[in-house]
């Protein structure tokens, strides 16, 4: 084969800046990158296949541990397909209570989204500030569901705990914490010149190749594709939800993107509170047989659950499909090529926000 | 501010020590309540071997044991346990305050195929030698008030409802073709009632 580039530069998979092994392998002709390829498979867990044969409440936990940083969507998703299956139905308290964890998850993995592409930038002091806020996002879903990470709130029919009016003041007192600094972090990181320089115009993709590829998410979103599962959703069309897109499609354009959506949740959060219905948080109804692909908006994208059950509500098939595959490729297709310097190619890569632990399950 | 006194807060800066909320689920703890062993907290761990409910050194008396290195602290023994032995964190006020709990059903299938009715199911049932101790003893049985039994050469189950749930009948199984289906059910007492 004709060598048409000076040298092949593989980054990963052990990276500094990496969360999780990956391996970006860099065509380079000089400083310009003209090609990249990124190889996985560093960390298959082989989850779906310790999930199949198990009832939903072994599974449940399972499926959180798939990702540690969007770890209620999980829940969520794998629950409501299992009710979707056997048409169990959930009180509204439930379903809007539902919602919250699962917002207060999105902004906690939007923050630390944010953090790893300040790191990346080496622009750390805005990157501790942002896992400051973070920590009083998981404070709160360590005080609504009892635990930081594996929260597993969300069970067929409804949710484990109910908080009181006590517990709903004290989220609603720290969400106006969170939305004072993100406001500010954001237009710190908004307004400072060197941060524009390493993010704007680098890592563009435009909205026909983000189509071309199936971008999801915010990396979708980014690029002016108005793509969000949550629309399609019952509770977040009664909390008159609708997604926020920029048009930019830069590094520039996927974190600011990600820190409206921080302040859209907060906002979400706020409804949620003030409209919450009173009633019951558990509707009860066992899972039974039936098969069906039910899908959700993770942090990242699209996650859809593919589940086949038994009579008595077993796992019998179930394929997990994660939204950063798509993201992965997206960025090595169309974002790393084209960056003048190979330092970029890592914040492109960082700014799509991808998570190898989904990815790989 | 002068340099010995920067100096001193800088080197005897001391943070608040870590505290674990109170809100937290923690690893289940007792709460001193007599445990009745109906083994439910065990049929719905998620995690295996994480909780058992053993004999105590006194006679007559169990208690349930979590293998901290095994249990992934997800609070379901805390709200199966009828008696209300485990705690963790708030588990238990918040079950308290809503009226929330777990109810179990077990359902036993027996594939009739596969299935050489050799018996090793029927005799292994702890709930079986317990009705009929002849299990135990001779390996046959004709009570029809045992939870299943070996009956015109396949396994048959009689009384379902019987079931613990242990699953030690498909652990016996050398053809893999009885199953037991744990079947949890999260309910909250309604207010009306």
């Amino acid at each position: 084969m004709k060598k048409t580039v000076d040298v092949s530069i593989p980054l990963g998979p052990v990276h500094p800046i990496f969360k999780e092994p990956c391996r970006i392998k860099c065509e380079t002709f000089g400083e310009q990158v003209l090609a990249a390829e990124v190889e996985l498979g560093y960390m298959k867990k082989g989850i779906e296949r310790i999930m199949v044969g198990r009832p939903w409440q072994e599974v449940m936990f399972l499926a959180e541990r798939v990702c540690g940083i969007c770890s209620v969507i999980h829940n969520f998703v794998f629950i409501e397909t299992m009710e979707k299956i056997s048409g169990v139905t959930v009180p509204d308290r439930a379903a809007y209570l539902r919602v919250l964890a699962n917002e207060l998850d999105r902004m906690q993995s939007h923050l630390i989204a944010n953090f790893s592409y300040c790191y990346t930038i080496e622009h750390e002091t805005i990157g501790m500030y942002l896992l400051n806020i973070r920590e009083t996002v998981m404070d709160m879903l360590e005080y609504l569901t009892g635990a930081r990470v594996t929260c597993a709130y969300i069970v067929p029919g409804g949710v484990r705990f109910d908080p009181d009016n006590e517990d709903l003041t004290r989220i609603m007192t720290a969400m106006d914490d969170v939305e004072r600094e993100t406001r500010r972090y954001m237009s710190m990181f908004e307004s400072g010149p060197l941060i524009g320089l390493r993010s704007k115009g680098i890592g563009v993709m435009t909205r026909e190749q983000a189509e071309l590829i199936h971008a999801v998410g915010p990396t979708a979103r980014a690029c002016g594709i108005t793509t969000d599962c949550r629309s399609d959703h019952p509770t977040y069309q009664r909390l008159n939800f609708s997604p926020l897109v920029r048009t930019e499609g830069d590094n520039y354009a996927r974190v600011m993107l990600r820190f409206q959506e921080i302040l859209q949740s907060v906002d979400l959060i706020r409804t949620i509170i003030r409209t919450l219905p009173e009633g019951k948080i558990r509707g009860g109804g066992t899972i039974g047989r039936g098969e069906t692909t039910h899908k959700g908006e993770a942090p990242r994208g699209e996650l859809t659950y593919r589940i086949k059950s038994d009579t008595h509500g077993r796992v019998q098939e179930i394929s997990i499909q994660t939204p950063s595959i798509m993201n992965i490729e997206a960025c090595a297709r169309y974002m790393i090529p084209g960056v003048t310097s190979v330092a970029d190619v890592t914040a492109a890569y960082i700014s799509s926000d991808p998570c190898v632990a989904c990815t790989e399950r | 501010m002068a340099r010995p006194e920067w100096v001193k807060t800088f080197f005897l800066a001391k943070t608040a020590p870590l505290t674990t909320p109170p809100h937290f689920r923690e690893f289940p703890h007792l709460t001193g309540k007599e445990c009745t062993h109906c083994f439910q907290c065990m049929m719905i761990c998620p995690a295996p071997g994480a909780i058992e409910v053993i004999r105590t050194d006194k006679p007559g008396e169990w208690k349930p044991v979590i293998h901290l290195g095994h249990c992934i602290r997800c609070g379901l023994c805390v709200e199966i346990c009828p008696e209300l032995v485990l705690d963790a964190g708030r588990v238990h006020t918040k079950n308290a305050q809503d009226g929330t709990y777990m109810q179990f059903q077990f359902h036993i299938t027996v594939n009739p195929v596969t299935c050489m009715g050799c018996g090793s199911c029927t005799v292994a049932c702890p709930v079986n030698k317990e009705i009929d101790p002849q299990l135990a003893a001779k390996g046959t049985s004709t009570s029809d008030e045992v939870i299943m039994r070996v009956y015109k050469g396949i396994n048959t189950v009689f009384h379902e409802d019987k079931c613990t749930g242990c699953k030690t009948c498909e652990e016996q199984c050398p053809t893999r073709s009885i199953l037991v289906a744990r079947v949890l059910e999260p309910l909250q007492i309604s207010e009306e009632t």
